[in-house]
Protein backbone atom coordinates (compact mmCIF):
# COMPACT_ATOMS: atom_id res chain seq x y z
CA UNK A 1 0.00 0.00 0.00
CA UNK A 2 1.46 3.60 -1.04
CA UNK A 3 1.32 5.67 1.88
CA UNK A 4 0.36 9.50 1.14
CA UNK A 5 2.09 12.31 0.24
CA UNK A 6 2.37 15.83 2.46
CA UNK A 7 4.39 18.67 2.45
CA UNK A 8 6.80 19.01 5.37
CA UNK A 9 8.33 22.62 5.91
CA UNK A 10 11.04 22.82 9.07
CA UNK A 11 10.91 26.57 9.34
CA UNK A 12 6.69 26.74 10.25
CA UNK A 13 7.55 23.82 12.42
CA UNK A 14 9.97 25.54 14.49
CA UNK A 15 8.22 29.05 14.87
CA UNK A 16 4.96 27.13 15.95
CA UNK A 17 7.09 25.20 18.53
CA UNK A 18 9.06 28.31 19.60
CA UNK A 19 5.46 29.86 20.15
CA UNK A 20 4.02 26.64 22.06
CA UNK A 21 7.00 25.99 24.39
CA UNK A 22 7.04 29.89 25.50
CA UNK A 23 3.38 29.23 26.54
CA UNK A 24 3.80 26.11 28.23
CA UNK A 25 1.26 24.98 25.44
CA UNK A 26 0.76 21.56 23.65
CA UNK A 27 -0.64 20.92 20.65
CA UNK A 28 -2.23 17.61 18.87
CA UNK A 29 -0.92 18.03 15.98
CA UNK A 30 2.59 17.08 16.95
CA UNK A 31 1.55 14.87 19.87
CA UNK A 32 -0.61 13.08 17.06
CA UNK A 33 1.78 13.23 14.29
CA UNK A 34 -0.79 14.74 12.24
CA UNK A 35 -0.26 14.51 8.87
CA UNK A 36 -1.37 18.17 8.34
CA UNK A 37 1.04 19.88 10.71
CA UNK A 38 2.99 21.03 7.53
CA UNK A 39 0.15 22.76 5.81
CA UNK A 40 -1.47 24.36 8.87
CA UNK A 41 1.31 25.68 10.59
CA UNK A 42 2.48 27.24 7.35
CA UNK A 43 -1.01 28.97 7.26
CA UNK A 44 -0.34 29.90 11.03
CA UNK A 45 -3.22 27.33 12.85
CA UNK A 46 -2.69 24.92 14.76
CA UNK A 47 -5.11 22.75 17.61
CA UNK A 48 -4.31 22.88 21.14
CA UNK A 49 -4.31 19.93 23.10
CA UNK A 50 -4.94 21.02 26.98
CA UNK A 51 -4.54 19.71 29.78
CA UNK A 52 -1.49 17.63 30.01
CA UNK A 53 -0.21 15.31 26.94
CA UNK A 54 -0.30 11.96 28.81
CA UNK A 55 -3.57 10.42 28.06
CA UNK A 56 -5.86 8.12 30.90
CA UNK A 57 -6.97 5.85 27.96
CA UNK A 58 -5.31 3.84 25.59
CA UNK A 59 -6.86 3.43 22.05
CA UNK A 60 -5.46 1.19 19.66
CA UNK A 61 -5.56 4.32 16.85
CA UNK A 62 -3.91 7.47 18.58
CA UNK A 63 -0.67 8.33 18.62
CA UNK A 64 -1.03 10.36 21.97
CA UNK A 65 0.70 8.62 24.78
CA UNK A 66 -0.99 7.03 27.44
CA UNK A 67 0.53 7.52 31.00
CA UNK A 68 0.10 9.42 34.27
CA UNK A 69 -1.71 12.51 33.68
CA UNK A 70 -0.10 15.97 35.14
CA UNK A 71 -1.18 17.86 37.53
CA UNK A 72 -3.50 21.23 35.57
CA UNK A 73 -1.47 24.19 34.67
CA UNK A 74 -3.65 26.64 36.34
CA UNK A 75 -2.14 29.41 33.60
CA UNK A 76 -3.23 27.20 30.43
CA UNK A 77 -6.59 29.00 29.54
CA UNK A 78 -4.51 32.42 30.07
CA UNK A 79 -1.30 31.35 28.13
CA UNK A 80 -3.66 29.81 25.34
CA UNK A 81 -5.48 33.19 24.67
CA UNK A 82 -2.63 34.62 24.14
CA UNK A 83 -1.57 32.25 21.98
CA UNK A 84 -4.73 33.06 20.01
CA UNK A 85 -3.83 36.47 20.16
CA UNK A 86 -0.10 36.03 18.98
CA UNK A 87 -1.25 34.09 15.62
CA UNK A 88 -4.14 36.02 14.97
CA UNK A 89 -6.33 33.40 14.76
CA UNK A 90 -10.29 33.64 13.86
CA UNK A 91 -11.53 30.47 14.78
CA UNK A 92 -9.96 28.34 17.20
CA UNK A 93 -10.12 24.23 18.15
CA UNK A 94 -9.50 23.01 21.40
CA UNK A 95 -8.75 19.32 22.13
CA UNK A 96 -7.84 17.37 25.35
CA UNK A 97 -6.34 14.26 26.40
CA UNK A 98 -8.96 11.82 28.39
CA UNK A 99 -8.56 12.47 32.26
CA UNK A 100 -10.79 10.46 33.50
CA UNK A 101 -8.92 10.71 36.73
CA UNK A 102 -10.69 14.17 37.33
CA UNK A 103 -14.49 13.87 39.03
CA UNK A 104 -15.15 16.20 36.34
CA UNK A 105 -13.26 15.05 33.22
CA UNK A 106 -11.73 18.08 32.78
CA UNK A 107 -14.68 20.26 32.10
CA UNK A 108 -14.20 22.98 34.48
CA UNK A 109 -10.65 23.55 32.78
CA UNK A 110 -12.40 23.43 29.37
CA UNK A 111 -15.08 26.22 30.45
CA UNK A 112 -11.72 27.96 31.54
CA UNK A 113 -10.18 28.23 28.55
CA UNK A 114 -13.15 28.53 26.46
CA UNK A 115 -13.86 31.63 28.40
CA UNK A 116 -9.76 33.06 28.54
CA UNK A 117 -9.99 32.80 24.79
CA UNK A 118 -13.30 34.93 24.40
CA UNK A 119 -12.77 37.82 26.99
CA UNK A 120 -9.09 37.96 25.03
CA UNK A 121 -10.26 37.88 21.27
CA UNK A 122 -13.73 38.86 21.90
CA UNK A 123 -14.74 38.10 18.18
CA UNK A 124 -12.80 34.57 17.65
CA UNK A 125 -15.05 31.41 17.41
CA UNK A 126 -14.37 28.66 19.48
CA UNK A 127 -13.97 24.50 18.83
CA UNK A 128 -13.82 22.74 21.44
CA UNK A 129 -13.18 18.74 20.21
CA UNK A 130 -14.00 17.28 24.01
CA UNK A 131 -13.61 12.90 25.15
CA UNK A 132 -17.00 11.71 26.54
CA UNK A 133 -16.50 12.75 30.25
CA UNK A 134 -18.27 9.58 31.11
CA UNK A 135 -21.25 10.82 29.69
CA UNK A 136 -21.79 12.90 32.38
CA UNK A 137 -24.31 15.35 32.11
CA UNK A 138 -23.13 17.62 35.36
CA UNK A 139 -19.73 17.94 33.42
CA UNK A 140 -21.14 18.56 29.58
CA UNK A 141 -23.23 21.65 30.95
CA UNK A 142 -19.88 23.31 32.05
CA UNK A 143 -18.87 23.18 28.62
CA UNK A 144 -21.84 24.25 27.42
CA UNK A 145 -22.26 27.28 29.98
CA UNK A 146 -19.05 28.80 28.23
CA UNK A 147 -21.07 28.91 25.01
CA UNK A 148 -18.24 27.54 22.45
CA UNK A 149 -19.58 27.98 18.98
CA UNK A 150 -19.67 23.96 18.02
CA UNK A 151 -18.88 21.21 20.26
CA UNK A 152 -17.61 17.99 18.75
CA UNK A 153 -17.08 14.85 20.01
CA UNK A 154 -15.63 12.03 17.89
CA UNK A 155 -17.11 9.01 17.56
CA UNK A 156 -13.90 7.33 15.81
CA UNK A 157 -15.17 4.22 14.02
CA UNK A 158 -18.30 1.92 13.45
CA UNK A 159 -19.66 0.46 16.49
CA UNK A 160 -18.77 -3.06 15.90
CA UNK A 161 -15.04 -1.88 16.11
CA UNK A 162 -15.23 -0.44 19.02
CA UNK A 163 -13.43 -3.27 20.76
CA UNK A 164 -10.48 -3.26 18.47
CA UNK A 165 -10.37 0.63 18.14
CA UNK A 166 -12.04 2.22 21.01
CA UNK A 167 -11.95 -0.77 23.82
CA UNK A 168 -12.47 1.62 26.88
CA UNK A 169 -15.03 4.39 24.96
CA UNK A 170 -18.67 2.93 24.19
CA UNK A 171 -20.44 3.71 20.86
CA UNK A 172 -23.93 4.18 22.49
CA UNK A 173 -22.60 6.88 25.13
CA UNK A 174 -20.84 8.38 22.70
CA UNK A 175 -23.76 9.43 20.90
CA UNK A 176 -25.30 10.11 24.19
CA UNK A 177 -22.77 12.93 24.48
CA UNK A 178 -24.24 14.53 21.21
CA UNK A 179 -27.61 14.13 21.87
CA UNK A 180 -27.26 15.20 25.21
CA UNK A 181 -25.15 18.73 23.95
CA UNK A 182 -27.97 19.16 20.62
CA UNK A 183 -30.85 19.23 23.21
CA UNK A 184 -29.19 21.22 25.86
CA UNK A 185 -28.31 24.02 23.63
CA UNK A 186 -29.69 23.89 20.21
CA UNK A 187 -28.03 26.57 19.13
CA UNK A 188 -24.15 25.11 19.74
CA UNK A 189 -23.39 23.35 16.41
CA UNK A 190 -22.47 19.49 17.21
CA UNK A 191 -19.66 17.63 15.07
CA UNK A 192 -18.76 14.34 15.31
CA UNK A 193 -16.04 12.12 12.72
CA UNK A 194 -15.15 9.13 11.98
CA UNK A 195 -11.97 7.22 10.76
CA UNK A 196 -12.10 4.75 7.77
CA UNK A 197 -10.23 2.11 6.45
CA UNK A 198 -10.06 -0.11 9.79
CA UNK A 199 -12.16 -2.24 7.86
CA UNK A 200 -15.30 -1.14 8.27
CA UNK A 201 -18.13 -1.55 5.49
CA UNK A 202 -19.65 1.28 3.44
CA UNK A 203 -23.11 0.58 4.96
CA UNK A 204 -21.60 0.53 8.71
CA UNK A 205 -20.10 3.94 7.65
CA UNK A 206 -23.83 4.86 6.62
CA UNK A 207 -25.36 3.75 10.20
CA UNK A 208 -22.79 6.09 12.24
CA UNK A 209 -24.39 8.99 9.89
CA UNK A 210 -27.94 7.72 11.03
CA UNK A 211 -27.30 7.36 14.47
CA UNK A 212 -25.59 11.00 14.40
CA UNK A 213 -28.30 12.21 12.55
CA UNK A 214 -30.76 10.85 15.12
CA UNK A 215 -28.83 12.63 17.70
CA UNK A 216 -29.06 16.17 15.99
CA UNK A 217 -25.69 16.20 14.73
CA UNK A 218 -24.93 18.97 12.23
CA UNK A 219 -21.49 18.23 10.67
CA UNK A 220 -19.65 15.02 9.93
CA UNK A 221 -16.28 14.12 9.05
CA UNK A 222 -14.59 11.26 7.49
CA UNK A 223 -11.10 10.81 7.06
CA UNK A 224 -8.29 7.97 6.33
CA UNK A 225 -6.76 5.96 9.15
CA UNK A 226 -3.14 5.85 9.23
CA UNK A 227 -1.51 3.69 11.36
CA UNK A 228 0.80 5.57 14.17
CA UNK A 229 3.13 2.54 14.39
CA UNK A 230 3.07 -0.91 14.05
CA UNK A 231 2.12 -1.63 17.52
CA UNK A 232 -1.56 0.43 16.61
CA UNK A 233 -4.76 -1.17 15.43
CA UNK A 234 -4.20 -1.80 11.45
CA UNK A 235 -4.72 -0.13 8.79
CA UNK A 236 -6.67 -2.31 6.60
CA UNK A 237 -6.85 -0.28 2.97
CA UNK A 238 -6.33 3.14 1.65
CA UNK A 239 -10.33 4.34 1.09
CA UNK A 240 -10.53 5.54 -2.64
CA UNK A 241 -11.48 9.46 -3.54
CA UNK A 242 -14.83 7.99 -5.17
CA UNK A 243 -15.68 6.33 -1.52
CA UNK A 244 -14.85 9.56 0.18
CA UNK A 245 -16.81 11.95 -1.91
CA UNK A 246 -19.98 9.26 -1.98
CA UNK A 247 -19.95 9.32 1.89
CA UNK A 248 -19.78 13.55 1.28
CA UNK A 249 -23.06 13.17 -0.36
CA UNK A 250 -24.94 10.66 1.80
CA UNK A 251 -23.74 12.88 4.41
CA UNK A 252 -25.36 15.92 2.77
CA UNK A 253 -28.39 13.56 1.48
CA UNK A 254 -28.86 12.47 5.69
CA UNK A 255 -29.38 16.10 6.36
CA UNK A 256 -25.89 17.63 8.17
CA UNK A 257 -25.21 20.82 7.37
CA UNK A 258 -21.80 20.21 6.59
CA UNK A 259 -19.70 17.30 5.84
CA UNK A 260 -16.16 16.92 5.04
CA UNK A 261 -14.94 14.16 3.70
CA UNK A 262 -11.27 12.96 2.50
CA UNK A 263 -7.85 11.01 2.39
CA UNK A 264 -6.63 14.09 5.21
CA UNK A 265 -9.58 15.33 6.24
CA UNK A 266 -9.50 15.46 10.43
CA UNK A 267 -11.60 16.78 12.74
CA UNK A 268 -10.19 20.05 13.30
CA UNK A 269 -8.73 20.44 9.33
CA UNK A 270 -9.82 23.35 7.81
CA UNK A 271 -12.66 23.38 10.85
CA UNK A 272 -13.35 26.95 10.37
CA UNK A 273 -14.53 25.95 6.57
CA UNK A 274 -17.59 24.45 8.50
CA UNK A 275 -18.68 27.60 10.56
CA UNK A 276 -18.30 30.00 7.64
CA UNK A 277 -20.73 27.74 5.34
CA UNK A 278 -23.25 27.96 8.07
CA UNK A 279 -23.26 31.32 8.63
CA UNK A 280 -23.99 31.82 5.01
CA UNK A 281 -26.33 29.68 5.00
CA UNK A 282 -27.95 30.93 7.84
CA UNK A 283 -27.50 34.45 6.13
CA UNK A 284 -29.15 33.04 3.31
CA UNK A 285 -32.36 31.25 5.72
CA UNK A 286 -33.18 34.90 7.38
CA UNK B 1 26.72 30.87 4.09
CA UNK B 2 25.94 26.41 4.38
CA UNK B 3 22.34 25.75 5.49
CA UNK B 4 22.21 22.53 6.83
CA UNK B 5 18.81 20.32 6.96
CA UNK B 6 18.98 17.81 8.97
CA UNK B 7 16.22 14.61 9.26
CA UNK B 8 13.01 16.28 11.38
CA UNK B 9 11.85 14.54 14.81
CA UNK B 10 8.08 15.06 13.16
CA UNK B 11 6.61 13.15 16.19
CA UNK B 12 7.85 12.84 19.52
CA UNK B 13 7.90 9.08 19.53
CA UNK B 14 9.73 9.52 16.10
CA UNK B 15 13.48 8.33 16.49
CA UNK B 16 14.47 7.76 12.88
CA UNK B 17 13.11 8.16 8.99
CA UNK B 18 14.10 6.49 5.90
CA UNK B 19 15.03 8.98 2.94
CA UNK B 20 13.04 7.54 -0.15
CA UNK B 21 13.45 10.17 -2.67
CA UNK B 22 15.89 13.16 -3.53
CA UNK B 23 13.88 15.41 -5.52
CA UNK B 24 17.21 17.51 -6.51
CA UNK B 25 20.32 17.01 -7.99
CA UNK B 26 23.89 17.52 -6.86
CA UNK B 27 24.70 21.02 -7.91
CA UNK B 28 21.62 21.80 -8.76
CA UNK B 29 19.63 25.13 -7.83
CA UNK B 30 17.17 24.86 -5.54
CA UNK B 31 14.04 27.64 -4.25
CA UNK B 32 12.91 27.99 -0.71
CA UNK B 33 10.28 25.72 -0.94
CA UNK B 34 10.64 23.68 -2.93
CA UNK B 35 10.90 20.07 -2.16
CA UNK B 36 14.63 18.80 -1.89
CA UNK B 37 13.86 14.94 -0.56
CA UNK B 38 10.85 12.65 0.90
CA UNK B 39 11.43 10.70 4.37
CA UNK B 40 8.73 7.87 4.87
CA UNK B 41 7.25 7.79 8.43
CA UNK B 42 5.09 5.68 9.95
CA UNK B 43 2.30 7.83 8.90
CA UNK B 44 3.13 9.02 5.91
CA UNK B 45 5.51 10.47 3.44
CA UNK B 46 6.67 13.93 3.67
CA UNK B 47 7.94 15.84 1.22
CA UNK B 48 10.81 18.23 2.91
CA UNK B 49 10.67 22.02 1.63
CA UNK B 50 13.88 23.84 1.51
CA UNK B 51 14.57 26.15 3.96
CA UNK B 52 16.02 28.80 2.00
CA UNK B 53 17.24 29.67 -1.62
CA UNK B 54 20.60 28.22 -2.95
CA UNK B 55 22.48 25.71 -4.11
CA UNK B 56 22.59 21.47 -3.63
CA UNK B 57 25.75 21.56 -2.11
CA UNK B 58 26.04 18.22 -0.51
CA UNK B 59 23.67 14.78 -0.53
CA UNK B 60 24.88 12.89 2.91
CA UNK B 61 22.48 10.11 2.12
CA UNK B 62 21.18 7.40 -0.24
CA UNK B 63 17.37 6.62 -1.65
CA UNK B 64 16.94 3.63 1.03
CA UNK B 65 18.97 4.96 3.88
CA UNK B 66 17.05 5.13 7.25
CA UNK B 67 18.65 7.98 8.93
CA UNK B 68 18.51 9.08 12.58
CA UNK B 69 16.92 12.02 13.74
CA UNK B 70 19.08 15.01 14.33
CA UNK B 71 21.49 13.84 11.04
CA UNK B 72 22.44 16.18 8.25
CA UNK B 73 20.55 14.78 5.38
CA UNK B 74 21.37 17.93 2.64
CA UNK B 75 23.51 20.85 2.63
CA UNK B 76 22.35 24.06 0.83
CA UNK B 77 24.92 26.94 -0.16
CA UNK B 78 22.49 29.72 0.07
CA UNK B 79 22.99 32.49 -2.09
Amino acid sequence: MEKIKVAYNQKSVDQMAAIMAQLNLNTVCREANCPNMGECYKKKTATFMIMGSQCTRNCRFCNVINGRPQNLDPNEPENLAQAVEKLNLSHVVVTSVTRDDLPDGGAAHFAKVIEAIKRRNPDVTVEVLIPDMKGDPASLDMVIAAKPEVINHNIETVADLYEQVRPEADYRRSLDVLAYVKRTAPDILTKTGIMVGLGETYQQVLQVMDDARDCGCDIFTVGQYLQPSEAHVSLKEYISQETFDAYEKAGYEKGFRYVASGPLVRSSYRAQEALVNEKESALHRK
Amino acid sequence: MENKIQMPKMSPSMEAGVLVAWNKELEEPVREGEVLFEVETDKVVCEIEAPCDGVLAEMCYSEGDRVKVGETVAVIQER
